[in-house]
């Protein structure tokens, strides 16, 4: 506009714009009451405890509390960055990342897709009910059941593989077999569980549709690729994404209780690495500054990933 | 090294004082001066803590004088309860505090509790006498006590056989480590269940959570062979164990042992949950570890051999290396402390009131009412040994002991009765090891390092160990050649152990 | 004249037999349910091992390894588990708390995640932004702690499922869900006079059961699971929920032995035995909700 004064029409036009924005807040008052109890919780639960995210430059002890302890500044970072094994650490924590997303990941999906192909109601119902139990098993008990089938002694797995492969094999001490016990074991763990979120998206489709495909004469692959693999698309790709803020949790536990003397080469990640080095220091500051260089890695890579589900098309988080 | 106590076990064993939060509010009366009423946290064993109003609780509060807040926390987490409560305002009067970790290291020399050194003598039951002195040094933090120290054995350190596999080859008990190295050949090649296979082997040893110096079998071996327990003096100077000759040909006997196949092969995996199966199994037949152990495998016999499954368990005390001479491997004689907090208990009187509860619970009935629970309600005393009894009510009472057992310091020597073993011939046990330990205690050899905390092992100790034990294991494994071990010992050296080294000799000079 | 059904019928029985009968689709089939099969017992089988064990004696357990029924069985352990009142009230506390707990965060996920569903509501984004933000970065133990404690929660029951109401995963994909449901629904509902509410309650809500139960699954599990709130939060031990007990039983046997020499270390079938009892209530909880998990929700809620 080059007109230099404000004439009516702008004056109008202002006040129309501002009446809307007060109009739409009004449209909208039931969402935003809707919302006041989740966004409580959050404020509350999650961002009044932010602060603690600065005792990554302390030396934080609970006793003096946040006030009380010394600031240091980076020296954890650095000492996280310039310690000799920090990129054997970064190098096994990405490996395993990279097998999880890999093998980890698609196989609740493929399960899933398999479980909706099955005809036979009662396998399906049989299978569904017992491929999540894992889940409930707390991981010290997967190690002791690891140990108890792979183990060098009587371990019945261990036998068979040494006679296949013609000679000793030493699950747990060899290096080698190391990750492909850790993906068994999230495998065994977390594939059941991880179909219910995908089953529960497939119910949404109408089998009308599977029917109205048969009638036109597709075939079973292409009635899945037409079908089913669309009404699960949004929610895999949710899923990635999510996954991808969370790529370099390994998960203490699990590699805690499966690493020995022999196999610490490839077992040592972030979370086991910030264990042993919390005994020592005291925990807090250091793995807060190894959970802030995590999450801030995670960010950046939840909104790439979002981006990039954008670029294909999806609504990714949005 | 670092005080095993603190590097095995679950989750950070942190320890510093916090009280009971809002959930007693008729809690410490600390701004008056009496306290009638004292607030507790302690860890629990069991699953069942005991209850305000039960009868244990009411006669320890009716024989000390004092009301007890008490907060019962499970033992598998205390470390992370204890961070949050160390946070918050509101501190427990006394804590327990499972170890020396750094932070409360940190946190006692920042003011979080009383530093009671010197106080101890002034009360007659506090007072360490000969067989506890080792133990309270051990628990000085540089010259410091920061809690009434938790007394437990000072030596624990045993060998347990299979006793009819001895019975059958005709060998004895060993005394030394050649003899054992006999009898773990015999059990290997002589075919000792008798069954025309040769399925046996000699030491089972399970994979060991812990770093260097943590009470493992390798640990055990190196000190009976002469080296430092953990950190020694050699020639006015401390130096820590692995520097020594003796360490090292300890490492080799027990390296040979492997290559002749006469440790279980899975040594670097084997499940510690599972240590005594291949025992129980007929596989190995040696076992070097807590005389506790003895009688737990002892058991699990009772039930295909019910009238003599003790007859399947031998044990005898630290064998002599070498030298000839008996090196004895004691354990740290403590398992934390009792601290005060300086937050809640603030004049020198009130500290002193709670120091006489203290105290008076470390007599010799105040120990009975924590270990044993009532006589004549729980238990009959028969000689030093209780006799329990069963039922409703006593059964409660028992239970409680193990908590309340937890709240006891015993710096004067235990006092109270032990349970009474279920027959004669675990009574002959128990009596056996009993003799055997204290025969040991005298040749035991402390490590000088428990008492001195140095800020570079405080930062990187842990990691250091790690160097260590994972090299030890890997040359025992024949993965690494003698020269690269000790190329691994230089490593330790030069990534921070010789600063190590260097803060350990000044307090060692300051604090001896 | 009626059409002779024989007729309309046939035609599509024969292409459905038609169909099935393809020779590839017969082996996938068949390949399929082995899988699933062995799937099924791969996953049930080392259950069955752990109540197997709670049913066994110690020397069973040590001896035979990995066995599926017991030589010589006892209830030894279950009647030591029952015996003490401590594990049936923390059962009946931990239920308790689950259910109520359940409610509650299915229901302040549901409530919040619908108007952020809504893509023209102005501050959808920065909010969605903020919540995501929580995703990875978050205070730590104990501010989290501080919090619950200025809150006056130590030592209630809420302090064991408020500090996780919302789970900001559950948010996004409940919210990505009800993005997906069809608009003409919701616009028709307007149409007719609806308040937002209303629309929510009335017609997003039925049209949400596979997801409300999923939902429902996962946060109860969540909270069954947890020990974390229990241990930090909760001073009483009247007040314990299961999982402190099986934690209690399960690990801390290792880091006792040298805490107390004479501690003797819980049986290996007590740990069984308490895993069992812990994971089959909430076990028995997906099946019930299986029913749930029906397919074609949406017929006859669209037209055309």
């Amino acid at each position: 506009m080059s007109t230099p004064t404000m004439d009516a029409d702008d004056v109008s036009n202002a006040a129309k714009r501002k009446v809307s924005v007060l109009t739409k807040l009004n449209h909208y008052k039931w969402l935003y009451l809707m919302l006041i109890p989740g966004i409580a919780y959050f404020a509350v639960f999650k961002y009044a405890p932010m602060y603690g995210i600065t005792i990554a430059f302390q030396d934080y002890l609970p006793f003096l509390g946040y006030s009380g302890s010394p600031w240091v500044g980076f020296k954890h970072f650095q000492a996280l960055f310039s310690g000799p094994d920090f990129p054997r650490i970064m190098g096994n924590t990405l490996i395993l990342a990279a097998l999880h997303v890999l093998i980890t990941f698609p196989a609740p999906i493929i399960v899933a897709l398999l479980l909706n192909e099955l005809r036979i109601e009662w396998v399906k119902r049989a299978v569904q009910s017992s491929i999540y139990i894992p889940h409930f098993l707390g991981w010290t008990i997967v190690a002791s059941l690891t140990f108890l089938l792979f183990g060098l002694d009587p371990g019945p797995i261990t036998k068979v593989a040494s006679s296949l492969l013609g000679h000793q094999v030493d699950f747990l001490a060899d290096p080698a077999w190391f990750r492909p016990l850790i993906i068994l074991q999230s495998l065994w763990k977390g594939t059941g569980w991880g179909t219910i979120i995908y089953l529960a998206a497939l119910t949404g489709v109408d089998p009308n549709l599977y029917e109205a495909a048969r009638i036109d004469g597709a075939s079973r692959w292409r009635q899945m690729w037409h079908i089913t693999l669309p009404a699960i698309r949004s929610t895999v790709v949710v899923m990635a994404i999510l996954l991808a803020g969370n790529l370099l949790d390994t998960g203490f536990e699990q590699i805690y209780l499966m690493t020995n003397s022999l196999n610490r080469s490839v077992a040592d990640v972030f979370d086991t690495y910030v264990y042993i080095m919390g005994i020592t220091q005291g925990a807090f500051s250091y793995s807060t500054a190894v959970g802030l260089f995590k999450a801030a890695i995670g960010i950046v890579l939840i909104f790439g990933a979002n981006w990039l589900a954008r670029k294909f098309g999806q609504s990714g988080l949005f | 090294m670092i005080s095993r106590r603190t590097l095995l076990g679950s989750g950070a064993a942190l320890g510093a004082a916090s009280a009971l939060a809002a959930c007693s509010k008729n809690s410490s009366s600390s701004t008056s001066g009496g306290l009638d009423t004292l607030t507790i946290m302690a860890p629990v064993l069991t699953g069942q803590t005991p209850a305000a109003d039960g009868k244990l609780q009411k006669a320890i509060e009716d024989f000390s004088g004092k009301k007890l807040a008490m907060t019962w926390v499970p033992n598998s987490d205390y470390g992370n309860k204890t961070n949050v409560i160390l946070a918050g305002s509101e501190l427990p009067e006394l804590m327990v505090i499972q170890g020396k970790t750094p932070t409360f290291v940190r946190s006692a020399q920042a003011g979080a509790f009383w530093d009671l050194t010197g106080r101890l003598e002034q009360y007659p039951n506090l007072k360490p006498v000969d067989t506890t002195a080792a133990a309270v040094k051990n628990a000085t933090i540089n010259g410091k006590l920061f809690g009434v120290p938790r007394l437990r054995d000072p030596m624990r350190t045993g060998v347990i056989l299979r006793k009819d596999w001895l019975a059958k080859l005709g060998l004895s008990m060993p005394k030394s480590t050649d003899d054992l190295y006999g009898i773990v050949k015999a059990f290997s090649e002589r075919d000792p269940d008798g069954n025309g296979q040769k399925d046996t082997y000699g030491l089972i040893i399970p994979k060991w959570p812990g770093g260097y110096g943590t009470a493992s079998p390798y640990d055990v071996f190196e000190t009976w062979f002469g080296a430092p327990n953990a950190w020694g003096e050699r020639s006015g100077k401390l130096v820590p164990g692995f520097d020594t000759p003796e360490y090292l040909q300890a490492d080799q006997f027990l390296k040979k042992w492997v290559d002749e196949k006469l440790i279980n092969p899975d040594f670097a995996t084997l499940d510690s949950a599972k240590w005594n199966d291949p025992f129980f199994n007929g596989k190995g037949g040696v076992i070097v570890d807590v005389t506790s152990r003895g009688q737990v495998i002892g058991n699990l016999f009772k039930q295909q051999h019910p009238s003599n499954y003790m007859d399947y368990v031998a044990m005898t005390g630290n064998l002599t290396g070498p030298s000839g001479k008996l090196y004895a491997y004691p354990t740290i004689g403590y398992a934390g402390f009792i601290s005060v907090s300086r937050q809640s208990i603030k004049t020198e009187a009130q500290l002193d009131q709670v120091l006489q509860f203290l105290d008076k619970m470390s007599s010799k009935e105040g120990q009975i009412l924590e270990n044993n629970g009532i006589s004549g309600l729980n238990f009959t005393p028969d000689g030093t040994y209780s006799v329990a009894i069963k039922g409703g009510d006593a059964d409660v009472v028992t239970n409680d002991t193990q908590s309340f057992a937890q709240i006891g310091t015993n710096t004067n020597g235990f006092m109270g009765y032990t349970a009474k073993p279920a027959t004669p011939a675990e009574q002959a046990f128990y009596e056996d090891r009993l003799k055997f330990q204290a025969a040991d205690f005298k040749s035991a050899v402390q490590n000088p390092a428990n008492a001195l905390v140095s800020d570079t092992y405080t930062a990187k100790g842990a990691q250091l160990d790690q160097i260590i034990a994972d090299a030890r294991l890997k040359y025992i494994a024949g993965q690494l050649s003698l020269d690269q071990y000790q190329a691994e010992i230089k490593r330790w050296h030069t990534e921070g152990g010789d600063q190590v080294i260097s803060e350990m000799n000044d307090l060692y000079a300051k604090y001896k | 004249m009626r059409p002779p059904i024989p007729a309309i019928t046939a035609p599509v029985t024969r292409r459905k037999l038609n169909h099935y009968g393809s020779a590839g689709s017969r082996v996938f089939d068949t390949l399929n349910v082995v899988l699933l099969i062995m799937l099924g017992l791969l996953t049930i089988l080392p259950f069955i091992f752990v109540i197997a064990g709670s049913f066994a004696h110690d020397a069973e357990i040590s001896q035979r390894g990995f066995f599926l029924w017991p030589e010589a069985a006892t209830l030894e352990t279950y009647r030591f588990v029952f015996s003490t009142p401590v594990f049936p009230r923390a059962l009946a506390i931990t239920i308790g708390v689950t259910v109520v707990g359940t409610l509650v965060q299915v229901l302040m996920t549901f409530l919040m995640a619908y108007p952020l569903s809504r893509r023209a509501l102005p501050g959808r984004n920065m909010i969605l932004n903020l919540v995501i933000f929580t995703m990875v970065f978050s205070g730590g133990m104990i501010p989290t702690f501080l919090v619950v404690r200025d809150l006056g929660l130590i030592d209630t029951y809420f302090a064991l499922f408020l500090p996780l109401a919302i789970n900001p995963f559950y948010l996004i994909i409940v919210k990505n869900f009800f993005q997906e449901l069809p608009e003409e629904l919701q616009e028709s509902a307007r149409i007719d006079g609806a308040t937002e509410v209303g629309v929510f309650w009335r017609i997003i809500l039925p049209l949400s059961k596979p997801i409300l139960a999923t939902f429902a699954l996962f946060y109860a599990v969540g909270i069954w699971n947890d020990y974390m709130s229990p241990l930090l939060y909760i001073n009483d031990s009247t007040k314990w929920t299961l999982q402190m007990f099986v934690r209690q039983v399960t690990i801390s046997a290792e880091a006792l032995g040298n805490l107390d020499p004479n501690y003797v270390p819980p049986a290996q079938s007590l740990k069984f035995a308490v895993i069992v009892v812990a994971t089959l209530p909430i076990l028995m909880f997906y099946p019930f909700l299986q029913k749930h998990f029906t397919k074609g929700m949406l017929i006859g809620s669209v037209k055309g």
